[in-house]
């Protein structure tokens, strides 16, 4: 009695990842979503100079939001970034889509609160005089209300505080690789993606796209990939089947194009 | 056959958990897919001039000498973990003009960098926003692997800075340390050495110079008091803001020092001057 009442609170969950946003690729999709949750915890908990927080994290899940996502990075590709970046903006778009769900993790520290130690990263100075000078600020607190811009990131940028966010997506990239779940970090989806308001906070912002599949969709990538991914291959394959099913049609209720041949045989013989 | 004793063991096992941090590093992903990670690691001896060095700049700077102090324990303790340098030139970027930096374009920034390349306190700049970054995802993953190894270990830039400073890794405009092990509980933590360094009355102070929000009372008249003993409003302590000329002046001295130290250990100095 035991075993069916236990049945009947706990369905089968079938998981499989083909074809994509399917029952059973949504069940494995919500797998996905719980190590990127796990991942987020991690880029809380990295090594921070200092000890001090200033990561904040947000999750894209879901077929529309992905797609909002991809399609800003192929606006950016085609009308922001260098043309040296144009096809790995629009390769990383495919990716994305390809995706099962996305860590943004920005810090916010880094353009409105600076470590002020005098490293000598931002500007080879032992103060902080480069950034400073640069920014609008009243006796070293920056005024960040100013979010106009002048080039596709507002810098200059407290660099101490960049290398803790490198951190931060170390941490996530590693426990992502510890689950067996493929990743890669994003400068493009994070420019996206911070352009669509995801960590809100930060001026500069890096996505982690995470996918889950027999195939890590993120290496192996070969040439004009924006154009020759699988999800064109199929569409393309569904293009061109119909059309070509128009063409040997036959009353197969009554007819068998095959059993004519083996009937001309059989004369032969 | 052989009996070992498993501390030393464990110990010794620190060098190969080291090895495993770099390789884990070296395998960090990026994301300009052009970084330049180099690494070294040093132990024993070789690691006595950056710990003096460390030791002079401690005269005037609390971390530095809270690495020191650690790091010359665990010396005379003979329990000196290798430390693992990585560093990487984070001036040359991957040409995407983002802005990131605080100039218009890449090639602005290269320009400047050519005329105008300094050093702070620790590092070489200006420097590439995503090279920081990336550097940062690599350093990470040394870290991350030695804490799944069940290795003691901290991310240092002292340890790291006066290497570069010494001429390790040379080419390098950032140098990070990974001291790795010794073994133990929260070893880089909660250090036993810092017990006898500072005072009671020493941590009150650092506390309330750090944080002194915490310590006063009503400003409403515009002069708060300072609370900075038991009855403190008796004969109170205000606030008054002015500079400490003879504190500028021993900092001053203090980087002079080091200096001098740095400049003895690369061969430009004698010891005898």
């Amino acid at each position: 009695m035991c075993t069916s009442v236990k049945e009947a609170n706990m369905p089968r969950i079938h998981i499989e990842e083909w074809p994509p946003y399917t029952e059973s690729d949504l069940a494995k999709k919500e797998n996905a979503l719980l190590v990127v949750k796990e991942m987020a915890n991690a880029a809380l908990t990295a090594p921070f100079t200092g000890g001090v927080n200033g990561v904040e994290a947000e999750i894209a899940y879901g077929q529309k939001e992905l797609e909002k996502i991809a399609r800003e990075m192929e606006r950016l590709a085609h009308e922001n970034v260098p043309k040296k970046l144009r096809k790995p903006f629009l390769y990383e778009a495919v990716m994305v889509r390809e995706s099962d769900a996305i860590l943004f993790l920005g810090n916010f520290r880094a353009r409105n609160t600076p470590m002020d130690a005098g490293c000598g990263l931002c500007g080879g100075e032992p103060d902080c005089s480069f950034f400073y000078e640069r920014v609008l600020h009243f006796n070293g607190v920056v005024d960040p209300t100013d979010r106009s811009r002048k080039t596709t990131i507002k810098g200059p940028l407290c660099m101490l505080r960049a290398h803790d966010l490198g951190y931060a997506l170390g941490s996530a990239l590693w426990i992502a690789s510890t689950h067996f779940v493929d990743s890669k970090p994003s400068y493009a989806a994070g420019l996206a993606a911070r352009n669509l308001d995801f960590c809100m906070k930060s001026e500069v912002v890096v996505g982690i796209l995470v996918g889950v599949a027999a195939k890590n969709p993120y290496a192996d990538i070969p040439s004009d990939y924006h154009l020759t991914n699988m999800a064109n291959q199929v569409d393309s394959l569904r293009k061109i089947a119909v059309i070509t099913r128009q063409i040997p049609n036959h009353p197969y209720m009554v007819f068998d194009p095959a059993r004519q041949v083996s009937d001309q045989k059989d004369e032969e013989e | 056959m052989a009996v070992y004793e498993g501390i030393a063991a464990a110990n010794e096992y620190m060098l190969d958990v080291a090895k495993a941090c770099a390789a884990a590093a070296a395998k960090a992903p990026t994301l300009t897919g052009q970084f330049d990670l180099r690494m070294e690691i040093l132990t024993g001896e070789d690691l006595e001039p950056m710990i003096q060095v460390l030791e002079t700049l401690g005269k005037g700077s609390a971390y530095q000498a809270h690495d020191a102090t650690a790091f010359r324990a665990y010396k005379d303790e003979g329990i000196l973990p290798p430390v693992l340098l990585l560093g990487a030139d984070l001036t040359k970027p991957p040409m995407w003009n983002c802005g990131g930096c605080g100039f218009t374009t890449c090639g602005e920034y290269l320009n400047y960098v050519k005329k105008n390349k300094g050093v702070g306190i620790g590092a070489y700049g200006p420097s590439c926003l995503w090279k920081v970054i990336e550097f940062g995802i690599a350093a990470d993953h040394a870290c991350a692997c030695a804490a799944m190894h069940r290795a003691e270990a901290r991310i240092m830039f002292s340890m790291g800075a006066v290497s570069m400073f010494l001429g390790r890794l040379e080419g390098a405009s950032f140098v990070l340390g990974l001291p790795i092990g010794p073994v133990g509980q929260h070893r880089w933590f909660d250090r036993k050495s810092w017990t006898k360094h500072l005072s009671y009355a020493q941590r009150t102070v650092t506390q309330m110079v750090g944080a002194p929000n915490l310590f006063f009372a009503f400003s409403g008249g515009g002069n708060p008091i300072l609370k900075t003993k038991q009855r403190w409003w008796e004969d109170p302590t205000f606030m008054k803001i002015e500079q400490d000329e003879a504190l500028v002046d021993k900092l001053a001295q203090d980087q002079a020092d080091a200096y001098q130290k740095i400049m003895e250990y690369a061969g430009v100095l004698d010891e005898e001057e």
